[in-house]
């Protein structure tokens, strides 16, 4: 019985098409991460560069909508306005550890609380009184493309090609990064910067101007994130909506080893939590049951992780500031 | 941009003249009390342009306003006793979560699994004290608190055990963990014996024999006082956060093991070469550490009027990473620990008089607790300094020698004096290993 209906929920295109849209959403931040890591930036700080990004999505997506614009065009600003708030985020975390040498995990955290805090402030003092960001109307949301027959295509189609369309602008963003980082002068670079910074140095290259763009670079991308799940997934903006997923794409990040394909991997085995969730609830009698399979994705991947993935080092010089001075 | 993005450093530090040993202390504690009160003020300063920027109602004077929110943010946390007991409740589960988070970072982990350890603690011993309704009291109570803190190191300990043995990195699997408690306990909360029989996804309520006396109830029973005990809510778990507190800091400066863990957290090399068994450490204070976080939530549940548990609750319980915040500031010394919790509780439970009374939102008190950690870590001091006018930089100027570590401050305003013994003698001590190398 248990197991059957695990093995019916995995075969139904339901939960792979919400898997995915779950490992997309993940995987921008995580990308993120690795990108910033790589540099020798420690950035547990895509929970809160996300949040932003949902919160400006959505209010300014709304603030357009009322000016009477085109949707589309409401909800393509509204994703601008998330990529540059989820960047803001990033500039403070990168003057703060880049130019001030603060602990990069303290200020992790505080963009995380700040961002949180900010937020819920600014809801409060936006919306009337108590009423919260109203939902967004069904054409307010991130489009789908349309793949034409493909996305007629029995069980293939509605999870591959029913996506929105930053999921496949992500899978997009994955490729490129991963070639970025390991097949290009740049990722090369990146790379010497976060292992031996004295030798990038030495060698010509600008540590912290790299460090920055690559900070930045994981805050324009968890912004974009925000806008995912704000405008694609939940239409709506809710107080702490992210409710701990950057720190899963934090997960996801070490578990890929820093590198955007593994964290990728990581993404999705997450993601099948959130895909597991509602077929099992369906399909059990029992409600209560599918708490207890929630659990699974994350029993399995520390099973992964002990039994496959092992030691993760990370780079050499992560969260160590830069001072030319020293050595 | 090229300017904003390397100004090249200060490097050369003058010495001070040769100062009589006084002078150099009160210089020290001088330089150590500069960052946490600047700080302080720079974040409650932010904090009052965002509430001016913001202030909807223009024609009341925006200042009167930021004046009287902060008076009833501070007169709602410690003004009244009413008020300080309600900071201390929520003190209570923080100073133990904290002391939970700040023993992984003094070993150079970093446990983010506080809030699923604590999570296991209160779930376990709800499930002890609904089973067990007929056990006396005195043997109940004790039974209950022992197992939550024993399921706290159970999950800390699977953490610090797959870290130590297999090299599985603690924060994918606290954070894994944390999912699987929270999941779980979901679980449990909604299955049979017991889940309330009103179909309300929580559980019963713990029977009297289970739960922990209010400070007010004791102090009516002993000392015939008059405390209302549905105003004075803070129980008895006061006791037990300050005896943790104090076996937080003898474990940390006054043990053998207190100095081992230090090491690893500071140098694995010098561990190794001292001959310092690093796994057994690793998996030691992770036990340790979730037992501190399993401790807080079966307190939790014990103390407090509601005495039950809700579905999902735990996973939207802040106190797990706000208790990340509070190690942080705290620099995890117990006394910065401490400080920095009353402070944050406080701020937490202040805040919901300056929504009431001023009508400002509680999540600008998270804002001014991001400052805070901002600025105490930000080595902002040198490079404000620089910009300042000739005159300005006097010929001490350089004097405020910034920690080489950023978070230090506020526990060295605290615990310089504590814990600072035992440091400058683990500092010789690996000094010489490097040596040795």
């Amino acid at each position: 019985m248990f197991w059957q209906i695990i093995l019916r929920s995995l075969i139904s295109s339901n939960t792979w098409q919400t898997t995915l849209e779950f490992a997309g959403l993940l995987v921008l931040p995580a990308i993120g991460g690795v990108i910033s890591e790589r540099s020798g930036v420690v950035n547990i700080a895509m929970e809160g560069m996300m949040l932003a990004g949902a919160f400006a999505s959505v209010m300014i997506t709304l603030a357009m909508h009322n000016l009477g614009l085109n949707p589309f065009l409401c909800v393509l600003v509204g994703t601008l306005a998330a990529i540059l708030a989820g960047g803001l985020m990033a500039l403070i975390h990168a003057v703060v550890s880049i130019n001030f040498k603060a602990d990069q995990i303290v200020s992790g955290i505080a963009i995380n609380i700040i961002a949180l805090g900010l937020t819920s402030y600014l809801v409060y003092v936006i919306t009337p009184a108590g009423q919260g960001v109203p939902s967004l109307p069904g054409n307010l949301r991130l489009p789908t493309p349309n793949f034409g027959p493909l996305a007629s295509i029995p069980w293939i189609g509605p999870v591959l090609f029913q996506q929105n369309l930053v999921f496949y602008l992500a899978v997009l963003i994955l490729i490129g990064s991963q070639l970025l980082l390991f097949r290009t002068n740049l990722g090369l670079r990146i790379r010497a910067v976060g292992e031996h910074p004295q030798a990038a140095d030495t060698a010509g290259i600008n540590v912290r101007l790299l460090r920055y763009m690559c900070v930045l670079t994981s805050g324009l991308l968890s912004g974009l994130a925000g806008a995912y799940l704000a405008l694609g997934v939940a239409g709506i903006f809710n107080p702490g909506m992210t409710n701990g997923r950057g720190y899963i794409a934090l997960a996801a990040m070490i578990f890929g080893k820093y590198t955007p394909l593994g964290a990728a991997i990581g993404c999705l085995i997450f993601a099948l939590g959130d895909g597991l969730g509602i077929p099992l609830q369906d399909l059990s009698n029992s409600p209560n049951i599918a708490n207890l399979l929630n659990a699974l994705p994350y029993i399995l991947t520390l099973i992964a992780l002990v039994g496959l993935v092992g030691r993760t080092t990370p780079p050499a010089a992560d969260g160590i500031p830069y001072d030319p001075a020293s050595e | 941009m090229a300017e904003l993005l390397a100004p090249p450093e200060e490097t050369s530090e003058r010495r001070p003249p040769v100062a009589s040993g006084l002078r150099m202390g009160l210089r020290a504690l001088g330089a150590s009390l500069v960052r946490p009160l600047v700080a302080v003020i720079f974040a409650f300063v932010a904090g009052a342009i965002v509430i001016l920027i913001t202030w909807p109602d223009k024609t009341v004077d925006p200042f009167t306003n930021v004046i009287h929110a902060y008076t009833t943010l501070f007169t709602g946390s410690y003004g009244s006793l009413y008020s300080l007991s309600n900071t201390l409740v929520e003190v209570i589960p923080l100073t133990l979560a904290s002391l939970s988070v700040a023993i992984s970072f003094r070993t150079g982990l970093f446990n983010i699994g506080a809030a699923g350890q604590l999570a296991a603690g209160g779930t376990v011993a709800d499930m002890i004290g609904l089973t067990h309704q007929s056990w006396p009291g005195w043997l109940l109570v004790p039974t209950m608190i022992v197992a939550g803190t024993a399921a706290g190191a159970i999950i800390g300990g699977i953490a610090g055990f797959l870290k130590a043995w297999r090299g599985a990195h603690e924060v994918v699997t606290t954070i894994m963990l944390n999912w699987i408690v929270f999941w779980v306990s979901d679980y449990i909360i909604n299955s049979n014996p017991f889940v309330t029989p009103f179909g309300t996804p929580e559980t019963k309520v713990l029977p009297i024999n289970a739960q922990l006396p209010s400070l007010a109830a004791l102090s009516n029973q002993w000392f015939h006082t008059h405390f209302n005990t549905f105003l004075y809510t803070v129980d008895v778990s006061l006791f037990f956060v300050i005896v943790a507190v104090i076996v937080y800091w003898l474990l940390i400066a006054r043990t053998t093991f207190g100095y081992e863990l230090r090491v690893v957290g500071q140098n694995q090399q010098a561990a190794k070469y001292a001959g310092i068994p690093i796994k057994r450490t690793i998996f030691l204070v992770m036990i340790i550490s979730g037992a501190f976080s399993g401790l807080a939530g079966a307190l939790n549940l014990m103390g407090q009027p509601g005495y039950n548990l809700a579905a999902q609750a735990y996973s939207q319980l802040p106190t797990g990473f706000d208790a990340i915040a509070v190690a942080l500031l705290g620099n995890t010394t117990t006394i910065g620990v401490v400080i920095s919790s009353l402070f944050l509780g406080g701020l937490r439970s202040g805040s919901t008089d300056m929504q009431a009374v001023a009508h400002v939102d509680p999540n600008l008190v998270l804002v001014i607790e991001a400052l805070l950690l901002f600025f105490i870590t930000a080595e902002f001091i040198p490079i404000i300094r620089r910009y300042l006018p000739a005159w300005m930089k006097s010929n001490r100027g350089r004097a405020p020698v910034v920690p080489a570590r950023p978070a230090q401050a506020m526990a060295e305003l605290a615990g310089g004096g504590v814990d600072g013994a035992g440091e400058a003698q683990n500092e010789v001590v690996i000094t010489d290993l490097e040596k040795e190398q």
